[in-house]
């Protein structure tokens, strides 16, 4: 964002507002202004470092006038506030560089703007006054959406150090900077260099960032933690992935398939009872109504046609409850490719309906046998295969887990879940931007999701709920950021359950598709960062969570989703709060489990 | 200079190196088992601390390293058991394993720790070689510990240029890519794969690990590097009866 420090005419002061760098300095050039600076000695102009662009400030002045005064000065700029029509812009446009101001208020009309596209550099837009010049106030920014030029422009009015942390949300392409004058001021034209330092570190402060690094971290968390043998495939997509995905005949089979054979998008559904029991206006993102009955789909479909850029002819996967192992299995019958899902002994068991569904679509499941018999271990052997066959095989991780660049990948996929939602809140409540984003995490890829592009708007709350099991101090969790240390699991470092000796501990919960030890590495980020908070639910929690929600809205959620949904209870809202929760599967597969908890 | 180094300065050729999981199949015969190889005449060993999660490994050596941790073994233990090594041991000794253990004991710790005891190199897998260069490879330089990378008939010579920079005993040179345990198949591929690493001249001696089980595929991996190393097959040993007793007989029948 670029600085501009208007209406300066006190040499001394001139010289230390330069030295703060500002990208532009303006100079009234009209005579009824207070901060009219037309007695300034030019020399003193000559000090302004070269770096700073100088503009000298005209209301209906004439061309020779202002031709003398950029002649006199040096002035690299003007910035017109009156009448000045397009024709006179361009008279010096490639001479200097042209600034036209206009006032914006609710009756402003952004069509006589396209006159002057071809005639200014930029447009500087000011809260409508009847004066020519400043007035202090700050305009309704949101009027800017309305601008639709490919010109850059500058925001002026009213901005002061309450407002600038505001001023940096605004998500307008073409915003190029700020105009910063009056509430930076001791008198009128002294700038109060105090306060303009304070606006100055505001504003270069770097928001956040929150995304993965070149090397594959998001703070300490990350990386590629993998023996020698996996380093060739690993390090084929990395190398080979954001070209892809940001490939356009990529894109297009994607966003195709998305469209029409998952069925996206999934609806954002206001749901009106949940709304009046919690007090809050509580919105479901429906996964759950995906082909396969999961976000899984989402990120199979990705990698699936990822695979097959890269040439590859097996696929492998890991499945804890099921899900993913049938988004594979799915995909990989859609494009007629090979496949095998490992899936532990114990979740086999307790989701059979989902490993008979597999072997319909023609994948062969294996028993992960070591270990727990569950996703940690089923992890495992998919790893030592991918090892076994280097070179035709993809592992489609269903996570957002795994050694980099999967974490990244899984998430750039699952992404259309807070990219779909932010325009569809938006139509129901007029702003794409929600109180509270909440869901549930086992490794945590649809709640990064959900998550994903609300990351930076630091408004918007997000909640993950991890799987407490059996009450996260009784033996029998899955809560890992509650009783997980830093350290290194299945390539990444990150957050894992395990003992004082680094042996990873078996998690525990009635939901295999939270039953897993670690979380994805941007999930342990954000948890130590603090820009998300993880909560927990029990086993009964969700079970009773699931049971209302049926009950209430008519919607059999996935167990796993019904951690998201117990946590409700313990939230406190705002009736104005907009609340957006990831249903991130359908119960059907769970059934079983609830017939048995209810006894129905 | 550690015995690993006076070890590939003596001795160019034919060099055999056994792994062992420690507290396999007994949790307090870590030393009887060094010892007894030693006297066997093998020239290095590598021990293992064992891993909940060894995603590196065949069935044989993910059971060793259950049953190593059911028997109780940790890190802390072990180091414990190995206070007496260089009273019962001088060939030179490894410890592998995987990272995060040694991330819990502290990485630092770990290396002051296992130089203490007489340890002369760590080899752990999952440790990439970036993270060891930006993060690690001062600590283990203090304390006089060689790093050891492995190398894949898949790995680039362009990284294998870089693993011989970083390494100063010996690369691990795997004979296919493949978890531990998977019979060596000695393909025209793999042949061609030997004598590329060979006529790369590299600085550190190259052993072959993984799928050496006879004295057959003992000499043939001797072809092409200075020697190999048995996993898989000493460990099915160490599940039978007697197995102190049967140490001599196996290590002969490899290199007679």
């Amino acid at each position: 964002m670029k600085i501009k420090v208007c209406g300066l005419k006190y040499a001394d002061n001139i010289e230390a507002v330069s030295a703060l760098g500002p990208d532009y300095m303006g100079f009234v050039c009209y005579g009824p202004s207070p901060r009219y600076a037309g007695e300034l000695d030019a020399g003193t102009m000559n000090h302004v470092p070269r770096s700073i662009i100088k503009t000298a400030v005209f209301v209906n002045e004439d061309k020779e006038t202002i031709s003398a005064l950029i002649e006199k000065y040096g002035f690299d700029a003007i910035q017109l506030h009156g009448n000045e029509d397009a024709e006179f812009c361009a008279y010096f446009k490639g001479q200097v560089k042209v600034i036209k101001a206009f006032g914006i208020n609710e009756a402003f009309d952004f069509k006589v703007l396209d006159d002057f596209s071809d005639a200014v550099d930029l447009f500087l837009f000011d809260t409508k006054t009847n004066i020519h010049g400043g007035s202090g106030n700050s305009f309704d920014w949101n009027l800017l959406d309305k601008y639709q030029l490919d010109i850059p422009f500058f925001l002026s009015g009213g901005l002061s150090l309450e407002n600038l942390e505001e001023v940096k949300k605004i998500s307008h392409p073409q915003f190029y900077g700020v105009d910063l004058n009056s509430k930076f001021e001791t008198a009128p034209g002294m700038k109060d260099i105090g306060k303009l330092g304070k606006a100055f570190e505001i504003i270069k402060q770097e928001p956040m960032n929150y995304g993965v690094n070149e090397q594959g971290y998001y703070g300490d968390f990350g990386g590629a933690y993998i023996p020698e043998m996996l380093y060739p495939n690993v390090e084929e997509l990395r190398r080979e992935y954001l070209s892809i995905l940001d490939d356009e005949g990529f894109k297009t089979e994607f966003n195709e398939l998305l469209k029409d054979y998952v069925g996206r998008p999934s609806p954002l559904y206001h749901a009106k009872r949940y709304s009046e029991r919690y007090g809050a206006n509580i919105f479901f993102k429906r996964e759950d109504l995906n082909h396969t009955g999961s976000h899984k789909i989402n990120n199979a479909i990705g990698q699936i046609l990822l695979a097959k850029r890269l040439g590859k002819k097996r696929i492998i996967a890991e499945t804890g409850a099921g899900q993913h192992g049938v988004a594979t299995a799915t995909v990989c019958a859609l494009m007629g490719i090979e496949c095998v899902v490992y899936m532990g002994e114990i979740d086999m068991a307790r989701q059979a309906p989902n490993v008979s569904r597999m072997k319909m679509l023609g994948a062969k499941v294996m028993p992960a046998k070591s270990g727990s018999k569950t996703l940690k271990d089923a992890t495992n052997e998919a790893l030592r295969d991918w090892i076994a066959n280097p070179v035709d095989t993809h592992y489609i991780i269903g996570s957002v887990v795994g050694p980099y660049p999967y974490p990244d990948m899984v998430a750039r996929f699952q992404s259309i879940i807070s990219l779909e939602t932010k325009k569809q809140l938006k139509e129901h409540t007029g702003s794409e931007l929600p109180d509270y984003v909440m869901a549930c995490v086992g490794g945590g890829s649809n709640a990064m999701g959900m998550f994903y592009h609300f990351l930076d708007d630091e408004n918007v709350k997000l909640v993950a709920v991890e799987a407490a099991g059996k009450g996260v101090d009784s033996g029998h969790s899955a809560a890992t950021t509650f009783l997980g240390r830093e350290g290194v699991l299945h390539g990444s470092r990150t957050i894992l359950m395990q003992t004082d000796d680094g042996q990873v501990v078996e998690p525990y919960s009635i939901s295999a598709g939270l039953d897993y030890p670690g979380i994805g590495p941007q999930h342990a980020y954000l948890y130590k960062i603090h820009r998300a908070e993880y909560a927990s639910a029990t086993d009964d929690e969700a079970l009773q969570a699931g049971l209302l929600c049926c009950q209430l809205e008519g919607i059999i959620p996935a167990i796993e989703t019904a951690h998201a949904l117990a946590h409700l209870e313990k939230m406190k809202f705002k009736p104005t709060d907009n609340v957006v929760i990831c249903i991130s599967g359908r119960g059907d597969k769970d059934l079983d489990t609830y017939i048995k908890y209810f006894g129905f | 200079m550690n015995r690993l180094n006076e070890l590939f300065a003596a001795k160019k050729d034919n060099l055999l190196s056994i792994y062992f999981t420690a507290g396999y199949p007994e949790l307090g015969t870590t030393l009887d088992i060094a010892e007894a190889l030693e006297k066997a005449g093998v020239d290095f060993l590598e021990i293992g601390f064992p891993y909940s999660d060894p995603v590196a490994d065949g069935p044989v050596i993910q059971h060793s390293s259950e049953v190593a941790l059911q028997n109780g073994m940790t890190l802390n233990l072990l180091f414990e058991q190995l206070a007496d090594l260089r009273k019962r041991v001088s060939i030179p000794i490894m410890l592998m394993g995987y990272f995060n253990p040694v991330v819990q004991y502290g990485v630092e710790r770990f290396c002051k720790k296992a130089a203490e005891v007489g340890v002369d190199g760590i080899i752990v897998p999952d440790l990439p070689i970036y993270e060891y260069e930006t993060l690690y490879a001062g600590i283990f330089k203090n304390y006089n510990l060689s790093n050891i990378f492995m190398v894949t008939p898949q790995t680039s010579e362009e990284r294998i240029r870089k693993i011989d920079a970083l390494s100063n005993s010996f690369i691990y040179l795997l004979s296919s890519s493949s978890i531990t345990g998977t019979a060596l198949q000695l393909s025209v591929n793999i042949e061609d794969y030997y004598k590329r690493i060979k006529a790369m001249n590299l600085v550190n001696p190259a052993i072959i690990g993984f799928g050496i089980t006879d004295q057959k595929s003992f000499n043939k991996a001797c072809e092409y590097a200075s020697g190999a190393i048995v996993g898989t097959k000493f460990v099915k040993l160490l599940a039978e009866r007697d197995y102190l007793e049967k140490i001599p007989g196996f290590i002969k029948n490899i290199r007679a």
